[in-house]
């Protein structure tokens, strides 16, 4: 086969090498793709179990809160001691079968394991959508659509502008504009949550003219078009937050990226050619040094998966964030597996996308694979 | 480009202008009436409740309380605020008030095990005289206002302080808690003693046990304040010559050491324990077993506990009510107090008090010990304090926790404090005392038996005893599942049944006139149906058998001997059984059943039937299916297609028996009703509350009420309990008083300036202690003719005092509050003046 097609045409024959090179390059990114998910997934499965001596804290748990519950309910309040103690007993055990906690942990980890791969997120073991679900998948996806309208809205406001804005002066190096972002970008450190404390106090509590938390007013107003625009004034607050907590680090960076990129060689023959600014900016920096701006805003679209834990709170937001916290708190193993898992298969395919896209632009990619 | 990029801008510019100028919050709902101004004369002639919409909505950090308050976004917080630093804030502003409640008590368990443990270190508080030295070291005054910041009350007994029988055992209270005060000398004098005894030596300052350094290990909770008052803690041993080393734990973490593990194993030595408490507990006898005994729990370290033979034996009595009367209890209560002083396995140290935040403009009913979202009459009282109707914004940590429905769902305290507003009972208790008042009865008669020691406080329900009550034969006790009918007692106790109370419930005369939220009318299968669908859960036999609901009915079956109705019109229901509460209300309020809507729940029941859905989560897991919820989620789309077939086959649950309960008509009617409800209000959930469910909007984490325009009860019915009314007390007297000579003390006993009435005092009595700190004399103060109360000592007894400062202690018990009050007053007797001038002149 090949030495037919090598001796009729030279382009099929390079071709055909090519797709193979592909095919070979793909199969190995997606066997170690697949690898890292499992390994991942069952180090979170271990780690969100503490190796099983999670086991033994929700055991106490469970008997602490039976105990109680039954010593708060008038009904048994006459109950002699030892009948008191077996009617704990045998609620307790009511729960440990339904948790599953009378079965090993290792057999348990692998359950969960070949569940969470097969992406059967299963039920919730103490949680609840916010409807009364209990499928960890109804769970995740009733939250997500406020995640992404957050986290989305600010993390594009923050990825545009400061890609504009560091394009921008990139051409300016050393203005007071570029100064004064140098100067600001440690303000960056301090997170999100931070400014948005501050942001609560000053402009829902000092000068009341926003919320100072939730998604929308209660109670929700009725109208599409008025349930957005409560939306909108919820949303202003954590992502004005959100924009100052990394805006400033973000155009830094972007700025240093394009200043590099503009010192290179044929940059300055286009310069020296007398090429419009604009021209240069759009074919000579900004299209060789797409793959890292893409690869960048990919990375950032599946971060919005995870929410931000603190921001959620400090902003009472209904998201994954939030949701996760909760996981954590109730030691719920389906959501917090469901959680981690989606966004691992996420990031495997974005990264097994982003890997075929530079071998597809760049053959130097392809031939390293091949070697 | 560059116009477009400015054209946007300037867009996303007007965008944020209009959000900044826009009204932030309109709350006021379409089609609802204004709010008008307050006239006492109408508040009687409004029906249901005083404002006319509620929204709660999802708030769980407590720093932003006060700023919420004041810029009007929301008016009452469900969650009890416990952080000193956001209770100042609270009380120093102009726009926030709130409300005390006293559920949450801290203590210090000790580890009794020992006297050596597994690794053959000493544990001194194995020994009971090291325990109680413990009291005496610590000063609880500075626990509750240093380190609680004067948000706690010094607590020594295993009594609450907030609750009727430390009110009821004031004078005991009283004399055990000036016995123990802080007195570190005495502390270390013991401890040095005790130690010695073990065979430990002090040496440089520092306990040593066969050669070692004595090792104690304070486990301390990091959650809230009582990180602070472990470091105290272990700052106190420290000083007294113990290494201590300090483990500081979150409560899962803590639970694995102090509850699960074995005491022996000498993980710890002290724990900075907490309890809570979530209504009021009218009958604490049992305190002492549970937490000295080992029938408190079966956990190792109750296992461990050795109470002394004689109150061992008292906490057993008082578990099992061993007694034939009041006084005797009261004896014995006396006694196991002294007792569990001696033991302290525990040494109790505070009572937190937790505040519940809310706008200045707007009072409700708050539970003395769950506070607002413990209290039961919150959606009676809930208004504006300058005009009636409006909507009050209503924050709570959490809501819509787990799926709502009436038989085994959510009972997670908020989801709870909603669902109470709801529904109507036919009993609510008192938020101040605990003791039940009648809703939706008209009156009860209970009977107990000749030996069963029972009080009545209130006079709506009459009690009498008999020497043996005969449960009638036609009583419904027990259901059988295939034939689907009630089994009578005759029928399953030929030989005849007896049993320790009977409870005559007369209903109010409309009560089965009255009508559900979706305009349906209320009938007897609505009281019916609950009592099958109980005893079907509970059988192995049934379709609707549910494992996680026999435990709890096997023990009601142990108590319930039968109920019938002994007149449908106007109705009046008998019940039959052997548990005993000490009030009689209570006993009422336990025994009287309420109505649940039959066709709601009859939709259930098809679920369950049908393997759609379950009632209860356990059973929800077992059948791998949705756990059902009547307010939201996907069991609403089982529940239409239930509605639709159950509506078309005119299905009557069990009919057999539930036939001859409902009215002509009344099937097809109910499911009808029950379908146009469902299409306007999007929800299953039909109460005869206050307030119906209008709104949920799950993923918002917000739930709309309104106010029911056809609940038959005025508004202000309930308006008085709006406000503890704890009294407040001077005592005066004088300061100095001859050794021989009468001397009179008079006491104010006011609220809020105005004197209280004297019909609601209970006792006002006093104690009086010598220069020694010992107890002279008790008795009861008597009140006079302009309504002072006067404590009168005679010559005799102000002689048996000898010279000295003495202390005068008034406790006043009231029937409005639980809380007792105290008062103090020193006195200093000195030698008879005459016989003093005498001498000084010879």
């Amino acid at each position: 086969m090949h030495g037919v097609t090598g001796a009729t045409s030279p382009v099929p024959r390079g071709l055909w090498r090519d797709i193979r090179s592909m095919l070979v390059f793909s199969a190995k990114r997606l066997l170690a793709l697949f690898l890292t998910v499992l390994v991942g997934v069952y180090l979170t499965i271990y780690i969100a179990n503490m190796g099983g001596q999670v086991d033994e804290l929700r055991l106490v748990q469970i008997r602490g809160t039976v105990g109680e519950e039954v010593r708060a309910d008038p009904a048994f309040f006459d109950l002699p001691a030892a009948e008191r103690n077996a009617l704990i007993e045998e609620r307790v055990q009511l729960e440990v079968e339904r948790l599953r906690l009378d079965q090993p942990f290792l057999l348990r980890s692998v359950d969960y394991l070949q569940q969470a791969i097969r992406l059967d997120l299963g039920r919730a073991e103490q949680m609840h959508s916010d409807s009364g679900s209990r499928q960890v998948y109804d769970i995740i996806v009733e939250r997500l659509p406020a995640t992404l309208l957050l986290f989305g809205t600010a993390n594009l406001l923050v990825f545009f502008v400061s890609v504009f804005v560091a394009l921008a002066l990139s051409r300016r190096y050393g203005s007071p504009l570029d100064r004064a972002v140098i100067a600001l970008a440690p303000s960056s450190a301090a997170p999100a949550w931070f400014y948005g404390i501050f942001l609560i106090l000053i402009f829902a509590f000092l000068v009341p003219m926003l919320p100072a938390g939730g998604m929308v007013q209660v109670p929700p107003p009725e109208g599409s078009l008025a349930y957005a625009a409560s939306v909108l004034r919820h949303m202003a607050l954590p992502v004005l937050a959100m924009f100052l907590g990394s805006i400033f680090i973000s155009i830094y960076s972007w700025r240093t990226f394009f200043l590099i990129h503009s010192s290179e060689d044929y940059v300055e023959m286009a310069r020296v050619k007398g090429l419009s600014s604009g021209l240069i900016q759009r074919r000579y920096i900004l299209r060789p040094t797409l793959s890292p701006i893409i690869t960048s805003f990919a990375l950032m679209l599946i971060g919005l998966w995870s929410g931000a834990i603190i921001l959620e709170q400090v902003f009472n937001w209904p998201g994954l964030g939030t949701l996760l916290f909760q996981a954590i708190g109730h030691r719920d193993t389906p959501v917090i597996i469901g959680s981690v898992v989606i966004f691992a298969y996420l990031l495997a395919i974005t990264v097994f996308l982003l890997d075929i896209l530079y071998a597809v632009l760049d053959p130097r990619v392809r031939m390293e694979a091949n070697r | 480009m560059k116009k477009l990029i400015l054209l946007m801008l300037a867009t996303a510019l007007l965008a944020v202008a209009y959000l900044f100028v826009s009204d932030p919050v309109d709350r006021r709902p379409a089609g609802m009436p204004d709010a008008v101004p307050v006239d006492p004369a109408d508040l009687a002639a409004r029906r249901g409740a005083l404002v006319d919409q509620i929204v709660f909505t999802q708030e769980s950090d407590p720093g932003k309380v006060t700023g919420m308050i004041e810029t009007g976004t929301h008016h009452v917080f469900g969650q009890g605020v416990t952080s000193v630093t956001v209770f100042n804030r609270i009380r120093d502003s102009q726009q926030a008030a709130y409300d005390m409640s006293y559920g949450f008590s801290v203590e210090l368990t000790l580890n009794p095990a020992g006297p050596e443990l597994a690794d053959g270190s000493l544990n001194p508080f194995h020994v009971p005289a090291i325990r109680e030295a413990m009291n005496w070291l610590l000063d609880r005054r500075h626990v509750a206002e240093e380190l609680y910041g004067g948000l706690a009350v010094p607590r020594y007994l295993p009594l609450n302080t907030a609750f009727p029988d430390y009110a009821r055992l004031a004078d005991v209270a009283r004399a055990l808690e000036l016995r123990y005060q802080y007195d570190p000398a005495r502390a270390e004098r013991i401890i040095t003693r005790e130690m010695e005894k073990l065979g430990a030596e002090r040496r440089g300052g520092q306990w040593l046990y066969q050669g070692q350094p004595v090792r104690l290990i304070v486990l301390i909770r990091t959650e809230d304040v009582r990180q602070r008052v472990g470091d105290y803690v272990a700052n106190r041993l420290e000083d007294l010559g113990f290494r201590v080393e300090r483990r500081y734990r979150a409560a899962a973490e803590a639970s694995r050491l102090w509850l699960a593990g074995d005491p022996a194993g000498g993980q710890w030595h002290l724990y900075t324990g907490g309890w809570i408490a979530t209504t009021i507990n009218r009958d604490q006898v049992d305190q002492f077993s549970f937490y000295y005994t080992p029938r408190g729990r079966p956990e190792p370290l109750w296992q461990a506990y050795d109470p002394a033979p004689e109150f061992d034996e008292i906490s057993e009595r008082l578990q099992r009510r061993d007694y034939s009367t009041w006084e005797e209890r009261q004896q014995l209560m006396a006694r196991a107090l002294e007792l569990a002083m001696e033991d302290s396995a525990r040494i109790w140290l505070v009572d937190q008090l937790s505040v519940s935040p809310r706008s200045r403009e707007v009072e409700l009913a708050a539970d003395m010990a769950g506070g607002v979202s413990g209290s039961w009459l919150w959606p009676y009282t809930i208004r504006f304090r300058d005009r009636v109707g409006g909507t009050v914004v209503f924050a709570l940590p959490g809501l819509l926790t787990e799926p709502w429905n009436p038989v085994a769902g959510s009972n997670w305290v908020f989801d709870s404090l909603i669902m109470r507003s709801l529904n109507d009972l036919p009993l609510l208790p008192d938020p101040f005392t605990g003791l039940y008042w009648p809703q939706r009865i008209e009156s009860a008669l209970v009977t107990v038996q000749e030996d069963v020691p029972v009080t009545r406080t209130h006079d709506w329900l009459a009690l009498e005893t008999a020497p043996e009550i005969r449960v009638p034969e036609d009583a419904w006790i027990a259901w059988d599942v295939e034939k689907q009918r009630f089994l009578t007692a005759g029928e399953a106790h030929p030989q005849g049944l007896t049993a320790r109370t009977r409870t005559r419930v007369h209903y109010e005369e409309d009560y089965l006139q009255r009508r559900w939220h979706d305009g349906s009318q209320v009938s007897l299968a609505d009281l019916v149906l609950p009592w099958i669908l109980s005893f079907e859960r509970a059988s192995e036999d049934s379709p609707l058998y549910d494992p996680s609901h026999a435990p709890s009915f096997q023990v009601f079956q142990r108590h319930f001997r039968g109920w019938r109705i002994v007149s449908r019109d106007p109705l009046i229901i008998e019940i039959y059984s052997d548990q005993v509460f000490p009030d009689a209300e209570t006993i009422v309020a336990q025994r009287t059943p309420s109505v649940q809507p039959w066709h709601v729940l009859a939709l259930g029941v098809r679920a369950e039937r049908t393997g759609e859905l379950a009632f209860s989560s356990h059973q929800a897991d077992r059948q791998r299916v949705d756990w059902l919820s009547l307010v939201a989620g996907p069991s609403l789309r089982v529940l239409d297609r239930q509605l639709e077939q159950a509506g078309g086959q005119r299905w009557l649950p069990w009919e057999g028996t539930l036939g001859g309960l409902v009215r002509e008509g009344e099937v097809l009617a109910r499911y009808q009703a029950l379908a146009t409800w469902r299409e306007r209000r999007g929800h299953f959930w039909v109460g005869d509350g206050p307030f119906y469910l209008h709104d949920v909007y799950p993923v918002e984490r917000t739930v709309v009420l309104r106010r029911n325009e056809h609940f038959p009860d005025p508004s202000d019915k309930w308006l008085r309990f709006t406000r503890p009314e704890i009294p407040e007390l001077d005592l005066d007297g004088p300061l100095v008083v001859d050794a021989g000579g009468e001397a009179e003390f008079r006491l104010e006993i006011t609220f809020q300036g105005e004197r209280y009435p004297p019909e609601d005092i209970d006792l006002v009595q006093y104690l009086l202690f010598d220069s020694r700190g010992n107890l002279a004399r008790r008795g009861e103060a008597e009140p006079d003719e302009a309504g002072t109360w006067v404590v009168r000592l005679s010559g005799s007894e102000t002689a048996a005092l000898g010279a000295g400062a003495n202390s005068l202690e008034v406790a006043v018990t009231t029937g409005r509050v639980a809380l007792p009050a105290f008062a103090s007053h020193g006195f200093a007797t000195v030698p008879e003046r005459r016989a003093a001038n005498g001498g000084g002149a010879d």
